[in-house]
């Protein structure tokens, strides 16, 4: 089992956070992006990993625990291998996200069911209105999902 | 046809492109020059007067005159702060991003100006987190522009230092707000502040702060570089000047960003001549102007001109300029609940009236489409949205109750359709 593994950032993580806490006016600005790499290293973020990124920041554990809990983008357990994240807000639900959140649950339901993949539906607008309807597969846009190009990204996920 | 057909782009100048503009293509073309003469040429104080004569107005929403912002700022010696608000998450807003992805140079010369400005050697560029690939076109815009002395320590060889950080969030619309993104940058959960005091006095790490959205920023290389009589010229001084960048969504057949000068369309004709009509010749049903933020206006209100004070004389407010077309095939309760069901999600939940009246909104106005509603719902949507707007410590909760007052009051019919005939009349979409 590796450091990252068991929960704990591995050492370039941990200089990645010093770095970027000495760098900014006050330290505890490190704070977010000391979890985000955290995230990055273990996964998600379990208890020992929030603990220490807030260590090398020098904050109160609870000082990063409110934020793991706030923001949507941070994970406090293991997700799935793929995650789908479909926009159903306004602008992409005029332009068909509820057709496309049925299709690719249709489509990649072995996949879903085995839980290497999930597709959640968000009332979240990530921004791509005029390339609607769309779907963030992990930090990636996917835009433009009419028929042909939803069947790509299923056949992609192994649907 | 309108006559903003005729109109050269001055922010988003390379339409189509999908790649950034490099530091020598930018500077090729005419930029950094504003930067250039702001360093050689001009005192900060003329900076600033220089960005009031322009009569630019705040494009991430509020409209509030740029140049007076910055004169708020203390002339007193200490530290100050330049915060870019990036974190574009209103639905139907799409406008900054391609800014950031195609012209990264251009909102850098603005944050960089506005620092020169305000006398900050730090600027912190707040971006949503989910823009991956914006931010680090962003960083490597300022790799570029730091490595040719444009940007970082003694600027273009003066004595002029101005540091920016791409600063990345983390999934929270709150962040937009500009006290929760002064909490967010200070690694505290994103809850806005009360005030006094204002960011100008008490910004970020409690120094004083100016808070710009990005397109605002991007703005003020033009006025530098080529004055603001030049800028007056674009748009319909005094009030609205300058260029707007509508990005148009929904049942249009051409959505996109389209920038225009203010005031130089209506709301028909950037549908119609930019967005190719809508989808199926069907009819208007209604228009939001400020994303999913302000009252809709309904079909009667098309020829509406698109600056702040019309939209305003019209009974909303142009905010992002975010256009979002429904059509007569558009549920108008499906979509409030829509509507709804983001600021339930995305209320910080610091203020109860928000927190709690947001999820109740919500909940009243699924159980009408879901033909579950009573009579009494409509009275009810109304006196519950009071009770939130105007009681809470920021804008979010009187936006979430925007949607709901406007289309009970404009579509009341509609509403009353799903409750006396127990479900939705409408094809689901």
């Amino acid at each position: 089992m590796t450091e990252a593994s068991a929960g704990r950032l591995s050492e370039s993580t941990r200089a990645e956070i010093s770095r970027l806490a000495a760098m900014y006016p006050e330290r505890r600005t490190a704070l977010l992006p000391a979890l985000k790499l955290a995230q990055a290293d273990v996964g998600f973020l379990p208890p020992e990993a929030i603990a220490e990124a807030a260590d090398v920041v020098g904050v109160p554990h609870s000082a990063a625990l409110e934020l793991v809990s706030f923001y949507t983008m941070l994970f406090s357990e293991p997700g799935p291998a793929r995650r789908l994240i479909v926009c159903a807000q306004l602008p992409c639900a005029l332009r068909g996200a509820e057709g496309l959140i049925r299709d690719l649950r249709a489509g990649l339901r072995q996949q879903i069911e085995a839980g290497a993949v999930e597709v959640e539906r968000t009332s979240e607008c990530f921004g791509a209105c005029h390339k609607a309807p769309m779907a963030r597969l992990g930090d990636e846009y996917r835009e433009r999902l009419d028929d042909a190009a939803r069947r790509r990204l299923i056949d992609e996920l192994g649907g | 046809m309108s006559v903003a057909l005729n109109y050269v782009p001055v922010l988003l100048t390379h339409p189509g492109r999908t790649g950034p503009v490099s530091l020598d293509e930018y500077c090729s073309e005419g930029g950094y020059a504003g930067w250039r003469k702001a360093l050689t040429a001009m005192t900060p104080e003329q900076v600033i007067e220089e960005v009031k004569a322009s009569g630019l107005r705040g494009r991430g929403g509020a409209g509030f005159p740029a140049g007076m912002k910055w004169s708020f700022i203390p002339k007193a010696p200490g530290a100050k702060y330049v915060a870019v608000n990036a974190d574009e998450s209103e639905p139907g807003t799409f406008k900054d991003r391609e800014l950031i992805e195609v012209e990264p140079h251009r909102v850098l010369e603005g944050v960089a100006l506005c620092c020169y400005a305000i006398g900050a050697e730090t600027a912190f560029v707040y971006i949503r987190g989910e823009y991956v690939e914006p931010a680090d076109r962003l960083e490597a815009a300022i790799a570029e522009a730091e490595a040719a002395n444009v940007l970082g320590a003694g600027c273009l060889g003066t004595a002029v230092n101005v540091k920016i950080h791409v600063f990345r969030g983390a999934g929270a619309y709150i962040c937009g707000e500009e006290t929760a993104l002064l909490e967010s940058l200070e690694g505290r959960r994103p809850m806005p502040r009360s005030r006094p005091p204002f960011p100008a006095v008490e910004g970020l790490y409690r120094r004083p702060t100016v808070i710009n959205n990005v397109e605002t920023l991007a703005n003020v290389p033009g006025i530098i570089d080529r004055g603001s009589a030049w800028y007056n010229t674009i748009g319909t001084p005094p009030r609205n000047t300058g260029p707007k960048i509508f990005c148009l969504s929904g049942r249009v057949n051409r959505p996109g960003n389209y920038e225009l000068p203010l005031g130089a369309a209506t709301v028909r004709e950037l549908i119609d001549d930019y967005g190719q009509g809508v989808i199926g010749g069907k009819a208007v049903k209604g228009v939001l102007t400020a994303g999913v933020s302000a009252p809709i206006l309904t079909a009667d209100k098309l020829d509406t001109r698109l600056d702040y004070d019309s939209v305003q004389a019209a009974g909303s407010m142009l905010g992002s300029a975010s256009l979002i077309v429904l059509d007569e095939a558009t549920c108008i309760v499906r979509a409030a609940a829509l509507m709804e069901d983001f600021f339930r999600h995305e209320s910080c939940g610091k203020c109860t009236p928000c927190r709690e009246g947001t999820s109740w909104l919500f909940k009243i106005l699924q159980r009408i489409e879901q033909g579950h509603g009573r009579p009494a719902d409509l009275d009810l949507l109304v006196s519950l949205s009071g009770e939130i707007s105007g009681k809470v410590l920021c804008a979010l909760g009187d936006f979430a109750t925007s949607p709901v007052v406007a289309t009970v009051k404009q579509y009341r019919e509609e509403y009353e359709q799903h409750i006396s005939e127990h479900g939705c009349p409408f094809e689901p979409w």
